[in-house]
């Protein structure tokens, strides 16, 4: 964690070049002679053009997906195609809620990923806290078992696990998902959770203690606010995880009143083709919008979170 | 970084309660194991003891039939031809999300203006969920309407349009291309986390040593990210050769089976073919694969740990 810097502090750019419009002369006697900066400024106009390329190509097929959700089918299918809509419809999504259940499976991934994410949050804190703070044998097998789960992709164990699911009575049921997802998803919070605790020095919980605070006191008042960010990036994670499964819903949900979102949205198109193209982009509209916003909320967390924790043991 | 081996123990501040360190550690990771031993270690068990019988769908009942479905696996021509298709598919995803990666780590570490919005803009198809992935590509790439083609088309020495989804001979391809568009992010998340940590110290050296741009990449960045690097594509190349669902939900492992990898294999034969035990033994042999690059992973982290400290 100490070598975590500051995002401004440590940049290529700045020991190289100046700024365009950042008084320029002043920075060049320190540090550039002019033929260098000169020579620099045309490249940096390369790389805003790389840049806005790079942007275009991530982002133009959502854009797309977006206007096209607009579009009546007729505009959808017609040669040459439109950029934006000439008629702005919401068509689409009101057919999309007539054909299929889309009420209902955003109802069901809301409850399954909320409730994913509430297991996955509690019962990963107490066993990070664990990991970090006591060294016993069963610790490192548990902490090398989780390694192996993270690892161990779900199409490998769908069969044991349908059967597994089906022997407990939860076949058909939205809380075998909360619990399958919560059991995969934990090994990634307990790796992201574990660094924030190892990073959180052990003197401020003896000082809540002798303070009189209780074990879990000092936890709960000193150590869980420390690692917040830690349990942010884990919690909106977790969430997009269970929102956006597909493999265990598809195979373990049957009926369509516990269908979850990216099965529901598979239900709308197949090897031959699609009833309607708006109406499918209606949908992934509606399946991607609450991602957008939580990611626009906790970006930061986010990806510094999950660099951390993705890679960290 | 903190090391893993200095003792982190709160013993003698202990207070109330009554219970034992010892106690308290294995009660808090208690649900966890729960968790992982029944819906990660028993089910792969029990797909290591499927995969020695064989198990009729009708009767479910098994008969012990030893290493037969090993030796299937290599009898079975779709079977090893998966197995190509798996090196193919995880080889040239690996290849371009790092290279891609790599190179956008790098333009969004580059100190232009507004990069923090890039910065996001750029990652997000990482959250987009797989099904809306497919569900967008398989509507700009359709074959009669789709827009891809449109721009294809507009293209002054081109004549034939290109069936996206439905030629055998590049689906392969453009599947891979799709698939790099939701993953590169990852690259570019993990790779940007480390460029940032690059200490300022080793360029002042470098420059005072008369190093320019192309030395500094490759005497100073490189070697800091190369730990972060290789471990971050041992990941990818676990997790694709293992994906499912973009390449599924896009092609649905056709046409003739030209993107049927050896997940959608799995699949079809325990869900088509209804064999249960060659499908375990399929898996078996897959998760062998990732057991090995897992304790690579292991070797490679406590490494680069180690050379960090």
């Amino acid at each position: 964690m100490g070598e975590r810097v500051r995002s401004d502090e440590v940049r290529v750019q700045d020991l190289e070049s100046p700024e365009a419009g950042e008084s320029p002369a002043g920075r060049r006697g320190v540090r550039a002679t002019a033929s260098r900066t000169s020579r620099r400024r045309r490249p940096r106009l390369g790389l805003y053009a790389l840049l806005a390329l790079t942007i275009i190509a991530t982002d133009a097929p959502l854009v797309w997906m977006f206007l096209s959700s607009l579009k009546p089918d007729t505009e959808n299918a017609a040669y040459p195609p439109t950029i934006l809509p000439k008629t702005v419809t919401l068509a689409n999504y009101e057919n999309l809620f007539q054909i299929s259940q889309f009420g209902t499976y955003l109802r069901n991934s809301f409850l399954v990923a909320s409730a994913a994410t509430l297991v996955t949050i509690v019962v990963g804190l107490t066993a990070a806290y664990s990991l970090s703070r006591f060294r016993f044998w069963f610790l490192r097998g548990l902490g090398e078992l989780s390694l192996f789960a993270y690892m161990i992709p779900p199409i490998l164990i769908l069969v044991p696990i349908a059967r597994i699911i089906t022997g407990l009575g939860l076949g058909n049921n939205l809380l075998a998902l909360v619990i399958l997802y919560s059991a995969t998803l934990l090994p990634f919070a307990l790796w992201v959770l574990r660094s924030y605790f190892n990073g959180i020095p052990l003197d401020l919980e003896h000082a809540a203690m002798i303070d009189g605070c209780t074990r879990f006191g000092a936890f709960y008042r000193v150590v869980v606010p420390q690692a917040l960010p830690g349990i942010i990036s884990t919690g909106i994670f977790t969430f997009n995880a269970a929102w956006s499964e597909y493999l265990f819903a598809s195979t373990l949900m049957t009926s369509p009143s516990k269908t979850t979102l990216s099965p529901g949205l598979a239900l709308l198109f197949d090897q031959t083709g699609v009833y309607s193209w708006g109406v499918l982009m209606a949908g992934s509209v509606l399946v991607t919008v609450p991602v957008i916003l939580l990611f626009i909320v906790a970006q930061r967390q986010l990806v510094e979170g999950f660099g951390e924790g993705a890679l960290k043991g | 970084m903190t090391s893993p081996s200095t003792p982190r123990r709160l013993g003698r501040l202990r207070q109330g309660g009554g219970v034992s360190d010892r106690t308290l550690a294995l009660l808090l990771v208690l649900p966890t194991a729960v968790l992982l031993l029944a819906f990660s270690v028993y089910p792969f068990l029990q797909a290591a003891r499927d995969s020695l019988y064989t198990i009729p769908v009708a009767t479910r009942e098994a008969t012990w039939t030893g290493l037969d479905n090993y030796r299937e696996l290599f009898r079975q021509e779709s079977i090893r031809a998966a197995f190509g298709r798996t090196l193919i598919w995880t080889v040239s995803n690996v290849v371009v999300q790092t290279a891609l990666g790599l190179a956008i780590a790098l333009l969004l570490n580059a100190r232009l203006r507004g990069q923090s919005i890039a910065r996001g803009l750029v990652i997000f198809p990482y959250m987009v969920p797989a099904v809306v992935v497919a569900a967008v590509f398989r509507f700009t790439m359709n074959d009669i309407t789709g827009i891809a083609n449109y721009l294809w088309m507009k293209l002054p020495w081109v004549d034939e349009p290109i069936y996206f989804l439905s030629d055998p001979d590049i689906v392969l391809l453009v599947v891979t291309l799709v698939n790099c568009w939701k993953y590169t992010p990852f690259m570019v998340i993990v790779l940007l986390a480390r460029l940032q940590t690059v200490p300022t110290e080793l360029y002042e050296a470098a420059r005072i040593d008369g190093a320019g741009a192309r030395h500094l990449f490759w005497y100073v960045t490189l070697p800091w990210i190369m730990p972060v690097l290789l471990v971050a594509l041992l990941l990818r190349t676990i997790w694709t050769a293992n994906d499912f669902d973009v390449i599924y939900l896009l092609a649905f492992g056709g046409p003739l089976g030209a993107t049927t990898t050896v997940p959608i294999e799995i699949r079809r034969l325990a869900f088509s073919q209804e064999d249960l035990g060659l499908a375990s033994a399929l898996a078996v042999v897959m998760a062998l694969f990732v057991a090995l690059a897992s304790f690579v992973y292991l070797r490679l982290y406590h490494r680069s740990e180690a050379h960090l400290q």
